[in-house]
């Protein structure tokens, strides 16, 4: 195998420059971040961010709806709301807005214009999860298969064309 | 600049965390307080924020920051370039600063570009209290050494040293030259 060309490099080992903590203080903290009540701690931190995440969520999900067309405010707010959906509980609403960001990124590398047909069906699939996944699982969840094995076949023509 | 620390009232947990000052760059506020929220419940108290990358350089410049937490995406100046500056800017307050980048990128080559641009550990969204635990974890347990040469500067990118490694060797003096830059 032939050696890729070489270059100069230099190595500043762990113990040669400032450290976040000092070794005494590392292990007593790697202890306290596996510790049990610093899980429940941070657990009940999020669940007091969950209200306010989720009426931005909503708030999002109206922009996205009213962003018909430009495409770049769409893949904002959909990017958005995958950021974070799932953190507060709607996790059908953040799996949808995944498919929808990975399939306008996909197309963006393969640089080939979006259908506007698949975007709109996700945004409104997006929009309804978020509106009523907690009491609609199994449909949202049905939903997002069904968007999911659409935009892979778009994608596996898209790049065939 | 969004700036100002808090301070709030959280318990001792005896760790040295609640000396460290931590920073978080990101341009949505539901997650900079998501990302308070769960700093606080290590122990983190002296935290700052800053909606994009160019506002969190003027920042790092004010005030010392030990742990710097940053989104990919945001305007004028992302995550990554945020990094760079970070990394190489002859004027860089903590050059060697852990840097964890949190994003819905998640996409092999946001992956490696994030990588090559000098962060420390990697977060894809959405985020557990779990999985940015862990990251602070494997940067408090095991720190890497970091690595300059002529077209990179940031923490050693190769996780894992092979015992039976023949090559193909990149670096003239692999692991040779050390330095002390304390």
């Amino acid at each position: 195998m032939k050696d890729a060309p070489r270059q100069s490099c230099q190595i500043i080992a762990p113990d040669a420059y400032p450290q976040m903590l000092s070794r005494q203080n590392a292990a007593r903290a790697s202890e306290t971040l596996r510790s049990a009540q610093t899980a429940l701690k941070a657990q009940a931190a999020m669940e007091a961010q969950v209200p306010a995440m989720r009426t931005a969520i909503l708030g999002y999900a109206e922009e996205l709806e009213n962003a018909r067309g430009d495409m770049a405010l769409v893949f904002e707010k959909a990017h958005e709301i995958r950021g974070f959906a799932e953190t507060a509980g709607l996790v059908t609403t953040g799996r949808i807005a995944d498919i929808l960001c990975r399939y306008m990124d996909d197309m963006e590398r393969i640089k080939k214009p979006v259908d506007a047909m698949i975007v709109a069906l996700n945004v409104a699939a997006i929009a309804r999860a978020a509106r009523t996944e907690d009491g609609d699982v199994a449909v949202g969840e049905k939903v997002a298969a069904e968007l999911a094995a659409l935009v892979a076949r778009r994608l596996a023509d898209a790049n065939q064309a | 600049m969004l700036g100002a620390c808090e301070r709030p009232e959280t318990p001792m947990t005896g760790a040295g965390f609640e000396t460290l000052k931590a920073l978080i760059v990101e341009d949505n506020a539901h997650m900079r307080s998501l990302l308070r929220a769960l700093l606080n419940s290590v122990g983190i108290r002296e935290i700052a924020e800053a909606g994009n990358g160019q506002s969190a350089l003027a920042l790092l410049r004010e005030r010392k920051s030990d742990l710097v937490l940053s989104d990919l995406a945001m305007k004028p100046m992302d995550g990554l370039e945020f990094t760079r500056r970070v990394r190489n800017d002859e004027h860089s307050p903590n050059p060697f600063v852990p840097i964890i980048m949190i994003t819905g990128h998640t996409e092999k080559y946001r992956v490696q570009a994030a990588r090559d641009a000098g962060v420390t550990e990697f977060l894809a969204k959405p985020i557990t209290a779990h999985n940015l635990f862990s990251r602070i974890t494997e940067i408090v347990e095991r720190t890497r050494a970091f690595v300059r040469c002529d077209n990179y500067f940031g923490p050693d990118r190769r996780r894992h040293q092979l015992d039976d490694y023949a090559g193909p060797w990149r670096r003239q003096d692999d692991f040779q030259q050390e330095v002390d830059v304390r």
